[in-house]
């Protein structure tokens, strides 16, 4: 009897064995925030190396969509050139970190909560974005096409940190989003009374939000690969 | 004078400048900020130019306040980055933070301000240059090819990820005018292949931050490609395979064309066709066939009805003067039947006044009839002759001119004197004039009329139809003894031998009296054959109940026209009624043709003896007292 019980168990191992292995390795990494063992698969420099694609991307489209809303619609007298900055972005209440001896000195963790702060903060305001400029009569098709995709390809992003912060940190606090401010510090800039220029101002401090996300990632990326070779420099 | 003030003028115009340069003073000009760039995302420096001096010596100093603060910083270092500049270092670098900087220039006499400038870091990066830019030239199956490498500039920490920075490199021959400009990305090497052999090349390489300013171009490296030879073998095997591919379609083509081709360049010389010929019928060995189907069937255009095609219609003349003239009359008066070859066109009778008829004249005695008046003189003169010839003495006969005299008048013996007697024997003989009445009357002929008899010493039978339809017999008997004198044998065959039926002729006794002009009685004759003897075998119409519907019984006097030629679309061109003169004068010169041609037939006739009827060839006189008349006899059909 045991012979047969093993050999049974032989026999639907051998059979199941493509199953076991699949089953061992989810491919697909499907999952909301609550389903994270599934994705097991997907290591975490292949993870960060995707979220650091996706920032790079991110500030790509960012800056090419406030170059076109620039041409388009402010006038050149006020356009900030690009080592200008004649706008005011919105202070966050999370301390960023400016100078990259202030990054150096930030933990991983801290670093990628800065990430998901940024990432979290501008969902509402580029969706608010779309809808203004949609309300604009000539504004291109590509630059609704960029800004939507922005919007969109943001949310993968938080996704990817999110995932990222639970592999890298052990951490499952996500559940709540830290960031919790609305579009209202934008609309509320008394400096900032035309759209056009309320707009502006969106754009360009999103691309600068991004390109953050970006350096905040490689920054993190190399500290993972090397972590002394990074802080020597 | 005037020169003075001219001197003084000139003196103060060039001192007061000088003057009053050096006593102006004023505040200083707006400096001017000209560029902040930063090398590496970390440090930053600014440049500013300086406005007008102002006579005094003026400083410089920049402030500057971050973006979110009215802290007012002063710039920490005015020298490391040169004059006119100021440098911050990392400690007081702030990313992705807008600085305000202001230059203010100060003198003594005042200061000035610039416009503000907002800076942001990120955006003001430009690399250094890239270094170490290697170039080295590799060897590979294909041919040589450059390998480029470098080093990002030293400062920028692309290691951490800091910067990231994409590269450019630019290369050319070196005497060629263009760059050839290449994006690298992020690598720090690039290949470059297709060279030039034994080219110097030269080589630069660029970079640039994701979202700064391009760095200058490095130096250029100079690299030398070895002379090599290029294999252009794939070409040549293109080439190759390409012709031999047309060369394959052409082939094809040809041969497909191969008939048409060869009847193009050697056109077939062509041989001799006969339509209807058949070869193969040849080789079988079957030459009737073959011939056979050359045979046309068309040709020649048959008839089945050959005895139609000889019809021939001959008129007779039926005298009614014959009852009261001398039978020479009826000499005179008998048509000559005249046999009408194949290709005469003209009408069954054989007309004096027709041209064609020449030849055709019927042989033997012919006797023509003249007009009344002339009668009795050629009466007499013939009476003489005839009764010199009556003794019976070996009289030469006259000459043969006076013998076609004779001939010609001869009918004219037989005077009208003759009375016709009742009884049905009628004597179509000669007669003597008026005092013979025998009907046995022995003529004598010149030989040359009847060449024949020399060679038939026995009877001649010349046979002659007289007008009267009765068929007479005139014998020409040759005495032994005179040689020349020919007896004329009149007998009368009161049964015609011939099929030669006339029996109008009691009929046209009784209509016509003496003296009246004759009217003839007419009366076709159909000719049925010719027999081997070339004589006609006759057969009159009547018998057969028909006849051309112009036949004539002794009646009124028919109407008929004189035949004034035949053209050439075989119609008969008629002529109105002439005078009795001019038909006379037709008639002579008829008669005289006519007895010529009558020789032949009669020695033809002569040739053979025979028996039996036989057709004779006799001319029908047309010599009326009126016109000629001409049946209008359907032609016979020609071939």
């Amino acid at each position: 009897m045991n012979m047969m019980q093993v050999m049974q168990s032989v026999v639907w191992a051998v059979l199941l064995w493509p199953c076991l292995v699949s089953l061992g390795v989810p491919l697909e990494c499907k999952d909301e925030q609550g389903s994270i063992i599934l994705c097991a698969s997907i290591s975490k420099e292949k993870l960060l190396d995707r979220v650091i694609q996706h920032a790079e991307l991110i500030y790509r489209v960012s800056e090419e969509s406030c170059t076109l809303f620039e041409e388009m619609f402010v006038p050149f007298p006020m356009r900030s050139q690009r080592n200008q900055a004649g706008y005011t972005c919105a202070t966050k209440a999370f301390p960023i970190p400016g100078s990259k001896s202030e990054i150096q000195q930030i933990s991983d963790k801290w670093l990628l909560h800065s990430v998901l702060i940024l990432v979290q903060s501008w969902i509402e305001p580029l969706v608010y974005l779309q809808t203004t400029l949609d309300r604009y009569d000539d504004a291109p098709d590509t630059l609704l096409k960029k800004t939507k995709w922005v919007s969109e390809k943001l949310l993968s992003l938080e996704q990817g940190v999110v995932v990222l912060i639970r592999k890298m940190l052990d951490d499952d606090m996500l559940t709540n989003s830290y960031y919790e401010q609305g579009v209202a510090p934008y609309a509320l800039q008394p400096e900032v009374l035309e759209s056009v220029l309320r707009d502006y101002t969106l754009l360009s401090c999103f691309k600068k939000d991004a390109h953050k996300m970006e350096t905040f990632l490689k920054l993190l990326k190399c500290r993972q690969t090397d972590k002394y070779s990074c802080f020597l420099h | 004078m005037m020169w003075r003030d001219v001197g003084v003028t000139l003196i103060l115009s060039l001192i007061l400048p000088v003057v009053a340069q050096g006593a102006r003073h004023t505040p200083p000009g707006k400096p001017k900020l000209t560029s902040c760039r930063s090398p590496d995302k970390e440090t930053f420096t600014c440049w500013w130019e300086a406005g007008s001096d102002g006579g005094r010596p003026t400083t410089y100093s920049l402030f500057y306040h971050k973006e979110n603060s009215e802290t007012v910083y002063e710039c920490p270092d005015y020298h490391t980055a040169g004059a006119n500049s100021c440098f911050f270092n990392k400690n007081e670098t702030s990313i992705w933070v807008n600085y305000n900087i202001t230059v203010v220039a100060t003198n003594a006499l005042g200061n000035n301000f610039s416009d503000p400038v907002d800076v942001d870091v990120v955006y003001i990066v430009q690399p250094h240059t890239p270094e170490n830019v290697t170039v080295g030239v590799l060897e590979d199956e294909d041919g040589p090819f450059l390998r480029v490498s470098w080093e990002p500039p030293r400062k920028a920490d692309t290691r951490s990820g800091w910067i990231t920075l994409i590269y450019e490199l630019r290369v050319k021959l070196e005497e060629a005018e263009e760059w050839e400009e290449h994006r690298a990305g992020q690598q720090k090497m690039f290949n470059i292949f297709s060279l030039h052999s034994g080219g110097v090349y030269m080589v630069q390489v660029r970079c640039k931050p994701d979202h700064g300013f391009w760095s200058e171009w490095s130096t250029a490296s100079y690299v030398k490609v070895p002379d090599y030879i290029p294999r252009e073998r794939s070409m040549w095997i293109l080439i190759a395979v390409f012709s031999a591919f047309i060369f394959l379609i052409l082939t094809w083509i040809i041969t497909l064309n191969r008939s048409s081709v060869k009847h193009c360049l050697l056109p077939p010389v062509p041989g001799p066709k006969i339509k209807g010929f058949d070869q193969q019928l040849l080789k079988k060995g079957k030459p009737e066939e073959v011939f056979n189907s050359l045979v046309v069937q068309s040709f020649p255009p048959r008839s089945t009805d050959y005895e139609d095609l000889l019809v021939e219609y001959l008129e007779v003349y039926v005298n009614e003067k014959q009852e009261l003239m001398p039978e020479g009359k009826d000499l005179r008066d008998v048509g000559c039947l005249k046999s009408k070859s194949q290709s005469d066109n003209d009408s069954g009778r054989g007309s004096c006044d027709s041209h064609t008829l020449l030849m055709e004249k019927c042989g033997g005695v012919e006797s023509k009839d003249e007009s009344s008046y002339e009668e009795p003189e050629l009466l007499q003169g013939q009476a003489g002759s005839w009764e010199r010839l009556e003794r019976g003495d070996s009289q030469v006969v006259d000459t043969p001119d006076s013998s076609d005299a004779r001939v010609k008048t001869w009918p004219l013996v037989f005077s009208p004197s003759i009375h016709g007697s009742s009884d049905n024997h009628h004597y179509g003989t000669l007669e003597m004039p008026k005092q013979h009445s025998t009907s046995e009357i022995t003529y004598s002929v010149p030989d040359h009329l009847f060449p024949t008899s020399t060679s038939f010493p026995h009877h001649h039978h010349p046979e002659y139809r007289d007008s009267l339809g009765e068929y007479s017999e005139y014998r020409h008997s040759r005495s032994p003894s005179t040689g020349v004198l020919y007896h004329w044998e009149a007998q009368h065959h009161p049964q015609a031998h011939s099929n030669f039926n006339i029996r109008n002729l009691e009929r046209q006794k009784e209509a016509t009296g003496l003296g009246l002009p004759p009217s003839r009685s007419m009366e076709y004759v159909e000719v049925q054959k010719v027999n081997q003897e070339n004589q006609l075998v006759l057969k009159p119409l009547s018998s057969h109940g028909r006849g051309p519907s112009q036949v004539q019984f002794g009646r009124a006097v028919v109407d008929y026209s004189k035949v004034n030629g035949v053209n050439n679309d075989n119609v008969l061109l008629l002529q109105r009624q002439r005078e009795m003169a001019e038909a006379g004068q037709y008639c002579d010169y008829r008669e005289k043709e006519g007895a010529e041609a009558e020789r032949y037939p009669t020695q033809q006739q002569g040739k053979t003896t025979k028996d039996g009827p036989v057709a004779t060839q006799l001319q029908e006189s047309t010599c009326l007292t009126t016109s000629g008349y001409v049946d209008t006899v359907p032609t016979m059909p020609t071939f």
